[in-house]
């Protein structure tokens, strides 16, 4: 990532934060929905996406920030909740992923599973921390002794979140660890015999990823003034897996179009359920819409929207990505001054 | 540098490698060669700890190495590249070969942080001049590796373990799958990496042109145990290795 | 003595899970694909054979029926949504069958609705005693039909020619189909099987404990079930499924009250909830850890 880049990454999130600042109540009601979902996606994309871990124990995960960051708010913290609520679920993310050091893919994805289930369990029977089935009431968010109240002000909290948790992703994916991990996501035991350490690269995939769902999952809990167990149930780690493929698994911006896809999808069927009258069996339609939808995009789109929209762009132009260069005769022949021939 | 000794690897009731010996000194090119089933991949699979011995050791620089990771090993200086290259997704030849470099050199963040800023990227450009360039690769390096050629992909998987700066590199049949002029070209490569850099080199391979002339010393393995152990002119009138090889009495 | 009635309720609730299970570690084996609907399987087999009572016929023929209806729908799910989706990624795969399930229960939910309905009785009330432990028709018949049935389909998938077929397509489906086999049709046939399996085992899941949508949730504990028993191994799922029914009943019936007794001396916390729901998942982790092949699995070997 160049500097360029970064500039214009830093001029996008500040026209996204002027655009809050100017909706309505409900503009921003969505707004903030549809970023901290984008966190929590690229949290579960960096696992998922370019790690190759398949992980049903998101909404866990995110439970454990906002219930962290509750507390904490509670209590007076302000702003630290949310960073130490990332650090309360990158813990969390640490331990369910070191039985799964030993672990390949689809046992580590039904060990997920069963995380998910426990830790449930857990904010359902801790009552002292979480209050149990009744689920815990957050105070709004301090920052400095100023309260935040407005929807407008939380998404441009949630979009500043966002701006930092992308260049992270960014920012890693150009480092060795970030090789490693794709490595590791295509054959483990490849990326081992190549000498990657195979169980440190996935740690830290599991605690950054951690993390982020960690600060999403604090977001959450300020925005919606309530954390209970049956919201942060398997119900909504499993939307976030479906965010991340129909995105586009181990693309950053399409995580973002997978977490807006997934989020809007409701509300949309909202609107067009009311329209044609069916408000009754508004949420079964809503689910269907939502199951179908995966099924047909998987069918015909494994990849995602990012491929979607890649294949769409593409054909504007010629694509000479996979045309051979010309050989390099005209090189200045280096110490070891020797090539290999090319054979087709 | 590298010593081996007595080691022997049983698969239930086959013996795959008995009691071996051998012994790699710095900056020698030693190769393993022998029929299919020797023993040789056995024996790289015991060094890199994909094994463990039932007998013997395995010395590096003093130190004991059976079982150790791959990731212990290349931190230690020890290199291996591999037959089957796999195609990994869209990683490019550079990224791969940075990877490698990575395995063994870390930049500090700050640093890091700095160069993604400025758009400059100097381990890049030094990999390209030491290593991809002379491999032929400066061309490919934007290229996904699975676009290439099995030959090209070879040269990439060298190039990765090169760019970590080992001491000894295990080659398992570096040019099977080559054409001869590719073959030869690798070969002279690696007379040259020891030459430059340094490096021992222990390859297994069947290609007796390329192992005569590329060579300082050559093991003959047969049925897991060592039957001749010399230079390149005497392998071949050896009686011991004439008869496992040509089926002389 | 209670320690043997809870067991005895146990077994007839775990031999329905093993029966669910079969169908899990089936598809599994045929086409390597873990079917997360399954729990939707079990769900609609239930609906199915409601619905069909409604229509007026007896009981036992609605409950044919539904078997019949479910082997349809398994083998027009594999058709329709699997078989498109044979080179995908397998991350895509799973999650396919993850959205066959909600769309499967918002379709019961549309036409069914949220709530609990009241299930046809299929057996007579009351109960026998049999060496002094009490059991009720419905756990007896439930429990005695499922072992029954796990039996039998072990048998005909060991001692049938269809059955070889079917063990020939799961240990290696190139070789199954380089020998002449129809492995396509041998792969719909099994998911075909493991759907009826599945909504059987809802119908009974039904009787003991009635008809709502948590159906699919509990089709769920045919995960623990089979890495318990080995994701490969049938009879495997088999024993699992009979272990996890009688730790469930042990559970419930011995360690929720103690350990609430010792909680609520010693802490604030008043109810450890469903522990019975949870105890297999934590199981599972630790089968994970201990023995990831479970009891009758083997150890997978790879390639360098």
């Amino acid at each position: 990532m160049s500097g360029t880049r970064l500039w214009i990454t830093f001029l996008v999130a500040a026209a996204a934060c002027v655009l809050a600042l100017m909706l309505g109540r409900f503009g921003a009601y969505l707004m903030h929905a549809v970023v901290i979902a984008s966190i929590s996606a690229l949290a579960l994309n960096l696992l998922t996406g370019f790690c190759g871990q398949i992980s049903f124990a998101q909404a866990a995960l995110l439970g454990v920030g906002a219930y962290t960051a509750g507390n904490l708010g509670n209590a007076g913290w302000g702003i630290l909740s949310i960073p130490v609520a990332g650090m309360a679920s990158a813990a969390s993310s640490a331990l369910i992923g070191l039985p799964a050091l030993r672990l390949r893919g689809l046992y580590f994805a039904i060990a997920t599973l069963a995380a998910q289930f426990i830790f449930d369990y857990a904010f359902k029977i801790l009552d002292p921390l979480t209050h149990g089935v009744s689920g815990l009431l957050i105070k709004p968010l301090t920052i400095l002794g100023y309260v935040v109240q407005s929807d407008q002000a939380y998404a441009v909290i949630a979009i500043i979140c966002l701006f930092v948790t992308w260049l992270t992703m960014v920012f890693i994916g150009e480092t060795t660890l970030g090789r490693a991990f794709l490595v590791v996501r295509e054959n483990e035991i490849v990326a081992k015999g190549m000498g990657i350490d195979v169980a440190r690269t996935k740690l830290w995939a599991f605690v950054i990823s951690g993390f982020f769902a960690g600060v999403a999952g604090a977001l959450l809990a300020f925005t919606t003034r309530l954390a209970s167990p049956e919201a942060f149930g398997l119900s909504l780690s499993i939307d976030y897996v479906a965010m991340i493929i129909v995105g586009g698994l181990g693309s950053l911006p399409g995580s973002l179009l997978g977490a807006a896809f997934v989020t809007l999808l409701p509300e949309l069927i909202q609107r067009v359920g009311e329209a044609l009258n069916i408000a009754d069996i508004l949420s079964a339609a809503r689910e269907m819409a939502f199951g179908l939808l995966i099924i047909v995009f998987l069918i015909f789109e494994p990849r995602g929207l990012s491929a979607l929209l890649h294949r769409l762009a593409s054909r504007s132009q010629t694509n000479i990505a996979l045309k051979t260069p010309q050989p390099t005769s005209e090189r200045r022949r280096s110490e070891l001054g020797l090539k290999l021939e090319k054979v087709e | 540098m590298l010593e081996a000794t007595g080691v022997t690897i049983r698969f239930g009731g086959v013996v795959a490698v008995d009691a071996l010996d051998v012994m790699v000194r710095a900056g020698e090119i030693v190769a393993l060669i022998g029929p299919n089933g020797a023993g040789k991949t056995t024996f790289i699979n015991c060094i890199t700890g994909a094994y463990l011995p039932d007998d013997g050791q395995v010395y590096w620089k003093g130190e004991n190495i059976v079982g150790l990771t791959p990731n212990a090993l290349t931190r230690r200086g020890i290199g291996r590249t591999f037959q089957n290259v796999a195609s990994l997704h869209d990683l490019t030849v550079l990224d791969i070969v940075k990877l490698g470099y990575g395995l063994r050199h870390s930049t500090p963040l700050p640093a890091v942080v700095l160069n993604a800023l400025r758009g400059r990227d100097p381990v890049a450009d030094e990999l390209n001049e030491t290593l991809l360039h002379p491999l032929g690769l400066a061309d490919f390096r934007h290229v996904p590796i699975q676009s290439l050629s099995y030959g090209h992909r070879k040269a990439v998987d060298l190039a990765r373990a090169l760019a970590a700066q080992p001491q000894l590199l295990l080659l398992d049949e570096p040019v099977a799958g080559l054409s001869s002029s590719e073959g030869r070209s690798l070969a002279a490569l690696i007379r040259r990496v020891r030459d430059r850099l340094g490096c021992a080199v222990l390859l297994i391979e069947h290609k007796m042109d390329i192992v005569n002339s590329t060579c300082d010393r050559i093991i003959v393995m047969a049925a897991g145990a060592k039957i001749f152990e010399g230079l390149p002119a005497d392998v071949q009138v050896d009686p011991e290795v004439r008869r496992v090889y040509l089926g002389e009495p | 003595m209670y320690a043997l009635q809870l067991a005895t309720a146990g077994l007839a609730i775990g031999s329905v899970y093993a029966l669910i299970a079969i169908g899990v570690v089936l598809i599994y084996k045929c086409s390597g694909v873990v079917n997360f609907a399954q729990g939707a399987f079990v769900m609609l087999g239930a609906y199915f054979t409601y619905a069909i009572t409604r229509l007026g016929l007896t009981p036992v023929i609605a409950v044919f029926l539904s078997t019949v209806l479910m082997a349809v729908a398994g083998a027009a799910t594999e058709r329709l949504v699997l078989r498109p989706m044979l080179k995908a990624p397998v991350v895509a795969i799973m999650m396919v069958t993850l959205g066959v399930l909600i769309f499967l229960r918002a379709v019961a939910l549309a036409v069914w609705g949220p709530d609990q309905i009241a299930f046809p009785k299929l057996f007579p009330d009351g109960a026998i005693e049999i060496f002094g432990i009490f059991i009720t028709y419905n756990y007896l018949t439930a429990g005695s039909l499922s072992i029954c049935l796990a039996l039998a389909f072990l048998a005909f998938y060991r001692f049938t020619a269809i059955g070889l077929m079917q063990r020939c397509t799961a240990d290696n489906s190139r070789a199954a189909l380089a020998i002449g086999i129809h492995t396509s049709n041998q792969i719909s046939l099994a998911w075909s099987m493991s759907a009826g399996l599945a909504g059987l085992g809802g119908t009974l899941l039904a009787t003991l404990n009635g008809l709502s949508l948590g159906l699919s949730d509990i089709g769920l504990i045919a995960f623990p079930v089979i890495v318990l028993g080995g994701l490969t191994s049938l009879a495997g799922a088999v024993v699992a499924g009979l272990l996890l029914g009688v730790l469930q009943a042990f559970t419930d019936g011995l360690v929720t009250p103690m350990l609430e007794g010792f909680l609520r001396a010693y802490t604030t916390i008043y109810s450890v909830g469903a522990l019975q729901q949870v105890l297999p998942y934590a199981l599972l982790i630790l089968v994970l850890l201990v023995r990831p092949q479970g009891i009758f699995g083997w150890r997978g070997s790879e390639r360098l």
